[in-house]
């Protein structure tokens, strides 16, 4: 009998703590709001209260941890919970918008996710952080949903996006100039590869690097067609347009693949981002593809004597198409509807103004800054790609007019392509239906 | 009065994480919803018919989903069952093999598969320098007609140590008596193990058939950690096709409508193995 009892007990207290488990969900403390008014000022020292800040990009957590240390002397009742991750940050992002914990500061690709967040986002115009937004991020950060207008984002970074390439080899090839076009390139890979080295080494495996590639040969046959890379996208999306009908596309693009191919890894299709940075890093391949600022720090750290090299793809015969692309891939967003906007609003106005906080990009993060500044940089990629981009200009981000789902797609088609399960007209069938499909109408 | 009260924990547990959110997505299943907007729009059957409709890989999937169950379920129970007839008898140590075969199974998936994919890239490769064999410098990740192979020899390697247990413990409880008078009656080893042994093993047949079954339906990490379903879609399973669906290209609805639409099928073929299964079961 006492057992009964006892197990009764037992299951009731079981079931209880279940129960206040899921009730345990604490909104935010009754006083936030009464200070979030007080704030109003926008004097930070005098605010108090949490700000939650859950956002992807890992790599920079310790520059990140650094700059909250920092402003904890600016102010002191301020508590900032940061939080990051490197898996499947969008899914762990949509569960808590959806469970109603909505992060203060969280991160979306810029560009086209901004209108997927809008309904979260609190539109920073008229905010001092504008003041000293680059506006190349500045207009990646726009609303396309609301006309092109609004900043709904801002960036830890910006980027540069081009070939990584070792000027050692170039120069043992007795290459003196970076090859500009198309035919320049497949000279440079028949004297790198007679050298004994691999030409390229391209990373295959990984979706996200075809479309860091494609995006300039868009830009070029947006160019050729003499409409802007928003409107050729924005074409495609509405399945108006042919791949067949942009032979930067569909003869330079395709053509580019099968030298990458030719000239590349021996097993394509398995080589990931780690391969792709030892293979360039321990000398074995002269360009890297499909990357950017991002790998300077990773293959330094594998070998200290690597002579980095930073240009353009070359898309077409015309050496002028031949540019680096600057921008900024992914945002931040404000909560609109944080329970202490204030203070949200002046970390992040102190992070975008304060003098240690435009320092902090370039000294402690060691990123392209995404702001107006003449800072020097110690990364070949950032101080080549800035003169670069200032000689030649720099080309249209073309990734941010696509969502990542379509990137992927597009990434998965051309991994079929260059498996040989799919032709070339296949491939741009596919191409043209699922663009549509994914980013259009919705 | 006992029986509901001991139930009542598992079964609000249960309710709360299993049958509301299975009513949830067959009702998303009927929106156009992102995932991240605050209402989701009703829209009917739409979704399905979109399913059903020429564009949709949602078919692919399944096919291949299909082949790596099949895959599966032959050679896990085909190597586990000729595994645990070995290490059943009584030799110096059994209770050690027993255990290799079982390590691969308590580690978590993706582990498993970050490792193989490791041996695959690299392990291959230095394999090949060192002996020339020609099969080890294939790419057996990059290419979509081998990838599948790799990843569904994966997925047997790691599950084979619960086959074998499972049918260890069957092969123990078959009574030594009917072994040794089928013995005396002059019977050949082939026949007391397919006369015998195997029947009187069908209850650990019909279990192991059935795990294999439903553990090969819902396969998702491996092929996550080995190949991320590439390259291109070569190795796309339906799980992977649902998630993808709801999470990276934002059709909650359309990823909830897939799963139903799996979730239905994955119901009818387990039945009708099982049915299958227990009308050949024999009893002593």
């Amino acid at each position: 009998m006492k057992k009964k009892v006892l197990s009764a007990i037992l299951c009731a207290a079981m079931a209880l703590s279940a129960l206040t488990g899921c009730t345990s969900v604490a909104p935010a403390p009754a006083g936030a709001e009464a200070s979030a008014e007080d704030a109003g000022s926008g004097d930070a020292s005098a605010d108090s209260g949490e700000i939650y800040m859950f956002i992807s990009s890992p790599e920079y957590a310790d520059a990140i941890n650094t700059l909250i240390e920092e402003y904890k002397n600016v102010a002191p009742g301020v508590t900032i919970n940061y939080e990051t991750t490197q898996n499947d940050y969008p899914t762990l992002l949509k569960a808590k918008l959806n469970s109603g914990e909505v992060p203060d500061i969280f991160s979306s690709t810029s560009g086209k996710e901004i209108d997927t967040y809008l309904e979260y986002s609190y539109d920073l115009s008229g905010e001092p952080i504008m003041d000293t937004m680059d506006p190349a991020v500045a207009s990646a950060m726009a609303s396309t949903a609301n006309g092109g207008t609004g900043c709904y984002g801002f960036a830890i970074k910006g980027n540069y996006f081009g070939v990584v390439y070792n000027k050692d080899i170039f120069e043992e090839a007795g290459i003196t100039e970076f090859p500009e076009t198309v035919s320049a390139l497949a000279d440079a890979c028949e004297k790198i590869e007679a050298k004994g080295y691999k030409p390229f080494t391209t990373g295959f495996a990984e979706w996200w690097v075809f479309k860091h590639t494609y995006q300039s040969f868009v830009n070029a046959a947006a160019d050729a067609a003499g409409i802007s890379t928003a409107e050729l996208v924005a074409k495609f999306e509405k399945g108006e347009a042919k791949v067949s009908d942009y032979p930067e596309l569909y003869e330079n693009y395709f053509a580019f693949l099968d030298n990458a191919v030719k000239y590349g890894d021996a097993k394509p299709l398995e080589t990931d981002l780690s391969s792709e940075e030892a293979a360039f890093a321990n000398g074995e391949a002269a360009m890297m593809l499909g990357q950017g600022a991002w790998v300077e720090a990773d293959c330094l750290a594998i070998n200290p004597d690597l002579k980095i090299g930073f240009a353009g793809y070359p898309v077409t015969e015309d050496a002028a198409e031949c540019k680096v692309i600057s921008g900024s891939d992914q945002a931040l967003h404000v909560s609109k509807d944080s329970a202490n906007l204030q203070t949200v609003l002046n970390f992040v106005n102190w992070w975008y103004t304060s003098d240690y906080g435009k320092a902090w990009f370039t000294e402690v993060a060691g990123v392209v800054p995404p702001i107006v500044s003449d800072a020097p940089s110690d990364f070949e990629v950032i101080k080549q790609g800035s003169a670069l981009s200032a000689e030649k200009g720099s080309g249209a981000l073309a990734i941010c007019y696509s969502t990542d789902s379509w990137h992927q797609t597009c990434g998965q088609i051309l991994q079929s392509y260059i498996a040989g399960t799919i032709t070339k007209d296949e491939a741009c069938k596919q191409i043209e239906e699922q663009w549509a499909a994914i980013d259009g109408a919705k | 009065m006992e029986t509901l009260v001991f139930t009542l924990p598992a079964l609000f547990l249960v309710t709360m994480m299993m049958y509301i959110p299975f009513l949830m997505s067959g009702y998303y299943s009927l929106t156009e919803w992102n995932g991240i907007a605050k209402e989701p729009v009703f829209i009917g059957l739409a979704n399905f018919r979109e399913l059903f409709g020429s564009g949709s890989s949602f078919a692919g999937t399944i096919f291949f989903t299909l082949n790596y169950t099949l895959f599966f379920m032959v050679f896990s129970n085909i190597f586990a069952l000729a595994l645990a007839v070995a290490l059943a008898k009584k030799f110096r140590g059994a209770n050690v093999f027993r255990g290799l075969f079982f390590v691969p199974y308590i580690m978590s998936m993706t582990i498993v598969g970050f490792i193989w994919k490791f041996i695959f890239m690299k392990g291959f490769e230095k394999l090949f320098s060192l002996t020339g064999l020609g099969f080890l410098n294939l790419s057996w990740l990059g290419d979509p007609s081998l990838a599948f192979y790799s990843v569904a020899f994966v997925g047997v390697w790691q599950s084979l140590g619960f086959y074998v247990v499972l049918y260890i413990a069957g092969l123990k409880a078959i009574p030594e008596d009917i072994l040794e008078a089928a013995v005396v009656d002059g019977a050949t080893p082939m026949q007391k193990f397919f006369r015998i042994t195997l029947p009187l093993l069908g209850p650990s047949v019909t279990t192991c058939i059935f795990m294999s079954l439903t553990n090969g339906l819902k396969v998702f990490d491996i092929i996550l950690a080995l190949t991320k379903g590439g390259p291109g879609k070569a190795t796309y399973s339906t799980t992977m096709q649902i998630y993808q669906e709801a999470f990276t290209n934002n059709n909650y609805g359309l990823g909830s409508a897939e799963a139903i639409l799996y979730f239905i099928f994955v119901l009818i073929t387990t039945q009708l193995v099982l049915r299958i299964m227990s009308r050949r079961e024999v009893d002593l």
